[in-house]
């Protein structure tokens, strides 16, 4: 009925590609300024990261996205079994199993999953239409809730928190913004009301708990959790109008910031280039999350216009409740700031997330 | 440029403008938040970041030392190595690495344990004090070790040193960790937990002088406690971001460390008494010794409380300074008030004797007695031979009242004006005080009693040396002064004290050589009381005493020996040296020594003779 065969020219999306550089070029500053006080290479580790990045980026953009469509359901297959090896032959970290050795390579499969998610939900959106004008009923929601739910709770078996929560976030925003019966949005908000006190007493372990609780009330425990939260608030806070200058932050460059490289990045930026980098940094997201919203309009075809929906999800929730949670706004949990944090990972999933924007962008204009 | 193709049929179209609200909405929301953060509490938040990172020391200023007069350290400071531990950087691995390093005493583990690695709240972020005054092999090792235990720090601490230990305990004092008391009673000089303050003697006295000023060195610390140097951290100290401390001022006394070591030999036999030597032209002491003494070094640590409830209780009281603190009856030595106020008062001649049969005859009593029958007495031979009967008489023509007057004079009854440990003013009492205190009113019988120092008269040695000297200089009493002058820390004079004359007695000139001629007596002629002690080679003049003590009953369980001992009369000798031109003045009071002429006639001499030995041997030195 739809599926628009014609032909179309390659455009490269400057804008979105500006996004990307400025943002992981700002990112891979900020990481200097830090990691001249210590010994690990993460610098350099990060460059090597950065490269790899981007050439997923430019492979994903090349390769035409409605090949994606195709293969999507092979992927979803791959991601599933690799979060099955990984609770069986996963090495455990810090408490929890996420990664995955194959051969020399360290793998992730919960962040690849967030990719793979959005390709599936854009397939089952694509392959099946809302059966009626009013929208999609909630029996239509029972596949893509199950395809969700599956990988979903595979992720918090490892457990990872705060992975799970994106990918369900992802979820919804999409849901959220497909044609829907009221009744089945309402039905969708309640049912998410329900759940949280029941995540809150099964789901959570004890030092989730005390995070959210500390989160409440940061003073509460100046040396725990809640020195975490006040020492970020210190750093950002102090950087003031114009901010301490770079490689001049006290609080990054004497380590009083927990995890300053993965978690909190924004608070070592916020600290050196005060306000005016905050906010420039801020926009640089607002502008990627609202560029994906317009692309997600006026794109060819349903499939691409969930990709990108999924993408700009992606990227908003992940700064949103990164630096919500550097500036206590949300309780701590262990999320990346997209591109700029430090890590291999991270760094790999979005630099995917962005190829598959640019993939659906470059080719939007018909001939 | 072509259109782009907006797809109709996504579905997703017309919430593109809720979804776009929706993100414009939570994104000012952050902004929102950066805005309070930065700009709203942002001055707030860069005072909080520099508190994390920035960290005071205070800079303790050494104490003054105390000198003698000719510069010989009586008081000097040591350094003290003290351990200290912040809890947010000390965790369990260091913790246990302290232990394999060190022997520490169970008790200051526990105290580690319970109340440093348990601390709560901002406490956790302080240096909190965890071992003191450790040994000097321990901060070698410890400092060594440093890389493994973050948040131990090991500082320094100037203590207080007595080198002679019990030398001259009483006058130099001690000092010991501001309590709180202290700290209400200076609320505005800056005092902090654990500094030193002086507690007693010179130590308090001249607390003012001694103590110095604080200074403070800012320093960067990192999260970890590392401390951190280089301009990059510099650039963060407020300025100044040294102050150096100020020492304190160095305190030289009057006294004289090789006298008093020699004096303290003579003391050294007997268990408890005093002694003092003063020049009597100056007032300045050269000697003062109150026994049995404390060590000073022992007060000024930490004392447990079992320990000091023991030198406080002690029966012979250690911590009292019998010098000044001390009063008893002056016994014979007092004979020379009346002596004066009979002579001054034209109530007695020279030449006018007076029998002793052994007793006094007042009223129906007899209880007025004499240590012997004298025979036929006159002023001189009353003083020389200690004659009660004589001075009965004598006392009784004087009265009450005249003889405190003349008491007065002399110093008796009014604080000597060292103003060190609380000096005691003794008691001379008066006609009008017996009638308030006794129903029956005053009697003659008080003034017999008052007329050779017992009764009610009370005096300290010190005052009994101010009224020798003041007739030893014909007339000057001085004011006994014990420093001599403040220098600051490089020996740089910043004040000097001179003596102060503290009241001129035109007395007639009889009255001088009549004393001077009798007391000469007293120890060079056959019958004086002190002539069996007399030295062949320095002449001295002077007065025995005895102080009744009131008969004690023996205590039930006490050792009869030390029952007799105690019901024993305390022995006093004043003495000045030469006769002819006298320099220096001496106290001697052993309690319970019984007669006078027995037990602390000998120490007199012997101090004198020590003073002119070594005063000669340094004379002959430097020509």
């Amino acid at each position: 009925m739809f599926e628009p065969e014609g032909r179309f020219y390659l455009r490269i999306d400057w804008t979105l590609l500006l996004l990307i550089v400025s943002i992981t070029g700002l990112g891979l500053l900020n990481l200097y300024s830090t990691s001249t006080s210590f010994s690990a290479p993460l610098f350099t580790q990060q460059i090597y990261w950065i490269f790899l990045g981007f050439s997923a980026f430019f492979i994903t953009a090349t390769i035409d996205y409605r090949f994606y469509d195709r293969v999507a359901n092979v992927l979803y297959i791959l991601g599933i079994i690799s979060l099955v090896a990984v609770l069986v032959l996963g090495r455990m970290f810090f408490g929890s199993r996420r990664w995955l050795n194959i051969g020399p390579l360290v793998i992730q499969p919960s962040e690849l999953m967030k990719i793979i998610i959005i390709l599936t939900m854009a397939h089952y959106v694509h392959v099946s239409p809302p059966k009626t004008d009013e929208g999609r009923s909630l029996q239509e929601l029972v596949v893509p809730a199950f395809l969700v739910g599956l990988p979903a709770l595979l992720i918090l078996i490892q457990p990872d928190l705060g992975t799970m929560m994106i990918l369900l976030l992802v979820f919804f925003s999409i849901m959220f913004l497909l044609k829907m019966r009221i009744r089945s949005l309402l039905t969708l908000a309640g049912s998410a009301l329900v759940l949280l006190p029941l995540i809150w007493t099964f789901v959570l372990q004890e030092y989730q708990k005390s995070r959210i609780l500390v989160f409440l009330d940061p003073a509460s425990d100046p040396t725990g959790e809640g020195w975490h939260i006040r020492q970020s608030m210190f750093a950002i806070g102090s950087g003031q109008l114009w901010g301490k200058g770079f490689m001049a932050g006290t609080q990054s460059q004497y380590q009083f910031l927990p995890a300053q490289w993965s978690d909190f990045p924004f608070a070592v930026w916020a600290e050196e280039w005060g306000l005016l980098g905050s906010v420039l940094l801020c926009s640089l997201y607002f502008v990627l999350v609202t560029w994906a919203l317009r692309m997600a309009v006026t794109t060819r075809d349903r499939f691409a216009s969930v990709i990108c929906l999924g993408v700009g999800a992606l990227y908003f929730w992940h700064t949103i409740i990164n630096i919500g949670m550097v500036m206590g706004l949300l309780p701590i949990v262990g999320v990346t700031l997209p591109l700029f944090s430090h890590g291999g990972s991270s760094m790999l999933t979005f630099m995917i997330a962005a190829g598959l924007l640019m993939s659906v962008s470059a080719r939007r204009h018909t001939l | 440029m072509r259109r782009l193709v907006l797809s109709d049929d996504s579905e997703f179209g017309r919430k593109y403008r809720y979804a776009f609200v929706f993100v414009v909405v939570v994104f000012l929301i952050l902004v929102g938040r950066l805005v309070q953060l930065q700009v709203v509490y942002g001055a707030e938040y860069r005072e909080l970041s520099r508190s994390n990172f920035l960290q005071q020391i205070s800079l303790e200023a050494p104490r003054g030392l105390i000198l003698d007069r000719r510069g010989n350290v009586l008081v000097k400071n040591r350094v003290a190595y003290n351990v200290f531990i912040t809890p947010r950087f000390f965790n369990a691995k260091a913790f246990r690495k302290l232990q394999d390093l060190i022997q520490i005493p169970q008790v200051d583990l526990d105290y580690i344990q319970s109340k440093i690695l348990l601390a709560e709240g901002r406490k956790r972020g302080f240096s909190l004090l965890a071992l003191r005054d450790v040994p000097k092999e321990w901060v070698l090792i410890l400092e060594s070790n440093r890389d493994h235990m973050p948040g131990l720090d090991i500082s320094t601490q100037e203590k207080r040193q007595y080198p002679n230990g019990p030398m001259a305990s009483h006058v130099l004092g001690f000092v010991g960790e501001v309590a709180a008391e202290d700290l209400a009673r200076h609320p505005l000089e800056g005092y902090r937990e654990r500094d030193w303050i002086g507690k007693y003697g010179l130590e308090l006295k001249l607390e003012a002088s001694l103590r110095g000023r604080r200074g403070s060195l800012w320093r960067v610390r990192d999260a970890r406690g590392r401390v951190k140097t280089g301009p990059d951290a510099l650039r963060w100290l407020p300025r100044p971001f040294h102050v150096p401390p100020q020492p304190g001022y160095n305190v030289v006394t009057t006294l004289d460390a090789d006298v008093q070591r020699a004096v303290e030999l003579v003391m050294a036999p007997f268990e408890s008494g005093s002694a003092v030597l003063m020049e009597v032209d100056t007032g300045k002491i050269v000697s003062y010794v109150s026994k049995p003494a404390y060590d000073p070094n022992e007060l000024s640590g930490r004392l447990t409380s079992v320990r000091a409830s023991e030198l406080y209780n002690h029966p012979l009281h250690p911590m009292l300074d019998k010098v000044v603190q001390g009063t008893y009856f002056p016994g014979s030595t007092y004979k020379v008030v009346s002596a004066i106020a009979a002579i001054e008062e034209n109530l007695a001649e020279f030449e006018e004797y007076h029998l002793c049969k052994g007793w006094y005859e007042y009223g129906r009593s007899s209880s007025f007695r004499c240590t012997h029958a004298h025979g036929l007495m006159n002023l001189e031979s009353g003083i020389v031979s200690s004659c009660n009967v004589y001075f009965y008489m004598l006392s009784e023509r004087v009265g009450m009242d005249r003889m405190a007057r003349y008491a007065r004079l002399l110093g008796f009854g009014t604080p000597p004006g060292l103003e060190l440990n609380h000096e005691k003013s003794g008691f001379i009492p008066t006609k009008q005080w017996y009638a308030q205190k006794y129903q029956e009113g005053f009697r003659i019988g008080h003034t017999l009693n008052s007329g050779i120092g017992q009764g009610d008269v009370k005096a300290s040695i010190l005052q009994v040396a101010q009224a020798y000297a003041a007739i030893a200089n014909r007339g000057s009493v001085m004011q006994p002064q014990i420093v001599e002058r403040i220098t600051d820390y490089r020996g740089v004079t910043v004040q000097e004290l001179a003596p102060v004359v503290k009241r001129r007695l035109d007395f007639k000139p009889e009255t001088w050589d009549l004393l001077s001629r009798a007391l000469d007596g007293v120890v060079n002629n056959p019958e004086g009381t002190a002539y069996k002690s007399r030295l062949a080679h320095l002449r001295v003049a002077g007065k025995t005493g005895t102080a009744q003590v009131r008969a004690m009953r023996r205590e039930p369980g006490q050792d009869p020996e030390e029952s007799r001992w105690r019901n024993q009369d305390h022995a006093w000798f004043v003495g000045y040296s030469p006769v002819d031109r006298p320099q220096v003045v001496v106290v001697v009071l052993v309690e319970h020594g019984g007669f006078a002429s027995k037990m602390s006639v000998a120490p007199a001499m012997a101090i004198l003779d020590e003073y002119f030995k070594i005063n000669g041997a340094r004379e002959g030195a430097t020509p």
